[in-house]
């Protein structure tokens, strides 16, 4: 991660909304990138990063729900919240289905946007950590992910071995390289990873 | 009353000659004739003094022609002046006799050859026999015309020839205008003796008398001749009498163009044969006659007094016509009155109609400014979206620095707090001129004509209508030609304008569903009197006749008023232009103003 943690994205056209949201977050130790487009956010290619994309609804070009589309296909970590000009509800539940951490109408109320923005930190972080894991998971062998499958059912060595049609010997190879593979050290980590990354395989398959 | 006696009368006055009445003692019986025997001769003579006198005067002098031209019979015509005049004229008289004022009156109207002139009694034979003497006390200072100054005058009457005129005459020809001249002019009437009478009671400081009246009266021994003085003596010799004025010709006798010229010689030799003391001639009052004597210094005379009979004053002549025709002079009064009146009437009309019209002018005038209002208070409503969205971009941003400058004072981070300030001061501003766009547009009165610049109007409208214009996402393109100038302008007329027309295309512009939406907006400058504005889009176009569209309360638009585009062509033709819409060749909608670059006389 070359960005620090605490980055806020603004995207809106308006310069002087840009300018004063970015004065009033850096008050609250955020620090704060301004784009004054859709397109020039996208230019910056920080899909990949964690933080806090603040995004004006209605813009020339691109709209804020575009760019929104965009950074879910490229599976971004990055956390939305919505600016709009005037409350457009229906667009607004829209977009929390789509996934945004919060909505607000301009003019925003500084103390409750920065802890918006706060939440939104946790959340992108959480998203960042959860997308890691699917990487990891995405990267075992399908012989590794039937062994983690059982393992989560309960299953001993020899059982895994019995059911597989394996030696114990390989379940332990399996077993090992899969410990590594997903960076857990112990039983119970693993456990716990494995359901956090079932929860998303279930989402997603649904 | 006849009207003829009435103007004999008239007439009557005014000629009047002073007569010495001396009653002919021949009986005026005519006898039984045979008419077939005799060539018949009609003579007309001026009866002055009633036909009797007339007959008594005159008879004795036919019967001297009958004597001396064998084989005439003579008929004496006693007549007035008007049937004299009237008898001429019919052609009904061969020989005329009348005295010196009506022969003037005569010659100038009909063809008359003057034959002889009667001798006067008084001047020793001479044709001459009328004038004036100015008579005065012995002792009074009066030596001359010009000493008649405020004093007091006696006279017959204003109109008596011999008596008067003679000597108003005279004195004009001295350059003095006698009856203006005199303090009082005191006309006595007949008898002429009251002339003198008043004189010597001291009731006038002199008197004009006909000739000879002084000397008469003092033969009389009524008067002692002693006593009074003549002014301006000018008695020519040989007259027994004293006189002030020069002599005027006696009666004289005409022919006409009906007697023929043997018969006027004969009676032409017949009359100047007449002895002197024959009783034809003593009945005349006259010495016989004589050659006839030209008439042109009577005739002058009346024309330099402009008192001639045909040149009578016009007021004169006015109520002799009245006389004549007074059922015509009443209709005349009576429409007269009835003009005036209706004159009168129709102004106060005219008066009480000008008053409702400035009235009703005025309240149309109010209504018209509240029409304006409430539409461009309509377009502000429907610009409301985009002005809320306008001022709530400024006010997110001061927001949002007040914010955080909270944050960083309660942190102690003071350093960039100036900047913050300076930023909402600049935010601040920036909605301020929102605002003063918008006030523009809801301001009840229309602001005055000033001179300034079309650009900066239609930007200015447009940032009003930039939301809309990015909402639908039509792009706004404008273009100037030729080179820009001052003009006068209503700035919130030509924005309503604007804003009206812009709208116009951009709600054309929603309901289309293409990508590529334009709105082109094309100033003008080429043309020397005027600029002309396009403003095209490239929507679906006009829908209905642009002439329908732009009477009241046409709307194509669900909510619209439809007043739009009646106050747009308000607006444009109250800056000296027109209005007018089509349907572009490329499709869409194009209209087309002009806004005339000189001033407009009219608020």
């Amino acid at each position: 991660m070359v960005e620090d943690k605490h980055t806020v994205y603004l995207v809106d056209d308006d310069a002087s909304v840009l300018r004063s949201l970015s004065f009033m977050l850096e008050s609250y130790d955020f620090q704060v990138r301004e784009f004054a487009s859709a397109e020039a956010f996208i230019a910056a290619e920080v899909w990949q990063q964690t933080g806090c994309v603040i995004l004006d609804m209605r813009m020339p070009g691109l709209s804020g729900q575009q760019l929104h589309q965009l950074l879910r296909q490229h599976q971004s970590p990055l956390a939305v919240i919505y600016l709009t000009g005037h409350g457009d509800v229906p667009l607004a539940v829209d977009a929390l289905k789509q996934g945004a951490v919060d909505f607000f109408q301009k003019p925003a109320d500084g103390a409750m946007l920065a802890q918006a923005v706060t939440k939104a930190m946790q959340s992108s972080q959480a998203n960042a950590l959860r997308l890691q894991q699917l990487q990891t998971y995405q990267k075992l062998t399908p012989r590794e992910r039937e062994i983690l499958k059982l393992i989560a059912k309960g299953y001993k060595n020899q059982q895994i071995a019995d059911e597989l049609f394996i030696a114990v010997r390989t379940v332990e190879i399996h077993r090992a390289n899969l410990m590594r593979g997903m960076q857990v050290d112990s039983l119970a980590e693993l456990m716990l990873t494995y359901a956090a990354i079932a929860n998303t395989l279930a989402q997603s398959d649904g | 009353m006849r009207k003829t006696s009435q103007l004999s009368c008239l007439y009557l006055w005014m000629l009047l000659v002073p007569l010495l009445s001396i009653n002919a003692s021949v009986t005026a019986d005519t006898l039984p004739v045979d008419e077939t025997q005799y060539a018949l001769v009609d003579v007309g003579v001026l009866a002055i003094r009633g036909y009797r006198d007339s007959i008594n005067r005159w008879q004795p002098t036919m019967q001297w022609l009958e004597q001396q031209i064998p084989g005439t019979y003579f008929r004496l015509h006693p007549m007035t002046l008007d049937e004299l005049s009237d008898a001429v004229a019919t052609q009904d008289l061969d020989f005329v006799i009348t005295n010196p004022g009506q022969s003037v009156l005569l010659a100038r109207q009909y063809s008359l050859s003057w034959l002889a002139t009667l001798k006067s009694r008084l001047n020793g034979g001479q044709p001459m026999q009328v004038g004036s003497a100015l008579v005065v006390r012995r002792d009074s200072p009066i030596q001359a015309f010009a000493d008649l100054k405020d004093k007091r005058l006696a006279i017959v009457s204003p109109h008596a020839f011999g008596g008067y005129l003679t000597l108003v005459y005279a004195a004009w020809k001295q350059q003095i205008d006698l009856p203006n001249t005199v303090a009082q002019l005191l006309p006595t009437g007949f008898p002429l003796d009251n002339l003198l009478y008043a004189l010597r009671d001291g009731k006038a400081d002199a008197a004009v008398v006909p000739v000879c009246q002084l000397e008469q009266m003092a033969a009389e021994h009524l008067l002692n001749a002693d006593n009074y003085r003549i002014v301006e003596d000018h008695t020519p010799a040989g007259l027994g009498c004293k006189v002030s004025t020069a002599l005027y010709p006696n009666w004289s006798l005409a022919k006409t163009s009906r007697a023929g010229q043997k018969l006027a010689k004969q009676v032409t030799q017949a009359l100047l044969a007449l002895p002197e003391q024959s009783a034809a001639a003593t009945a005349a009052d006259s010495l016989g006659w004589t050659t006839a004597v030209s008439q042109l210094t009577i005739d002058r005379m009346y024309k330099d007094l402009d008192m001639h009979p045909l040149q009578a004053p016009w007021w004169q002549r006015a109520m002799v016509w009245l006389k004549e025709h007074s059922q015509w002079g009443w209709s005349i009064l009576l429409l007269l009155i009835s003009l005036n009146a209706y004159h009168f009437w129709l102004e106060y009309r005219f008066n009480r109609r000008g008053h409702q019209l400035a009235q009703a002018q005025r309240k149309l005038s109010e209504n018209l400014v509240l029409l304006e209002h409430a539409q461009r208070a309509a377009v502000a409503g429907e610009l409301g979206a985009s002005l809320a969205h306008e001022l709530n971009q400024p006010l997110a941003a001061i927001g949002n620095y007040c914010h955080g400058a909270s944050v960083r004072l309660q942190q102690g981070q003071l350093e960039k707090l100036p900047q913050a300030l300076q930023q909402i001061d600049a935010e601040v501003g920036r909605a301020r001129a929102i605002i003063q766009r918008l006030r523009g547009l809801l301001k009840k009165q229309p602001a005055a004509k000033q001179q300034q610049l079309l650009r900066p109007l239609l930007l200015d409208t447009v940032e009003l209508l930039q939301f809309e214009l990015d909402k639908q996402q039509i792009q706004l393109q404008w273009q100037l030609l030729g080179r820009e100038q001052r003009q006068w302008l209503e700035p919130v007329a030509i924005q309503q304008l604007l804003v009206n027309l812009l709208k116009n295309a951009i709600d054309a512009l929603a309901e289309c569903p293409q990508t590529d939406k334009r709105i082109e907006v094309l100033l003008d400058y080429r043309q020397p009197q005027q600029v002309m504005v396009q403003i095209q889009d490239n929507g679906p176009g006009l829908s209905r006749d642009a002439c329908e569209l732009m009477q009241a309360f046409t709307s194509t638009k669900r909510q619209g008023l439809g007043l739009g585009l009646v106050i747009c062509r308000e607006i444009v033709e109250s800056h000296g232009g027109k209005l007018s819409m089509s349907n572009a060749d490329s499709g869409g909608c194009l209209v087309q103003l002009s806004l005339s670059l000189k001033e407009q006389t009219d608020g």
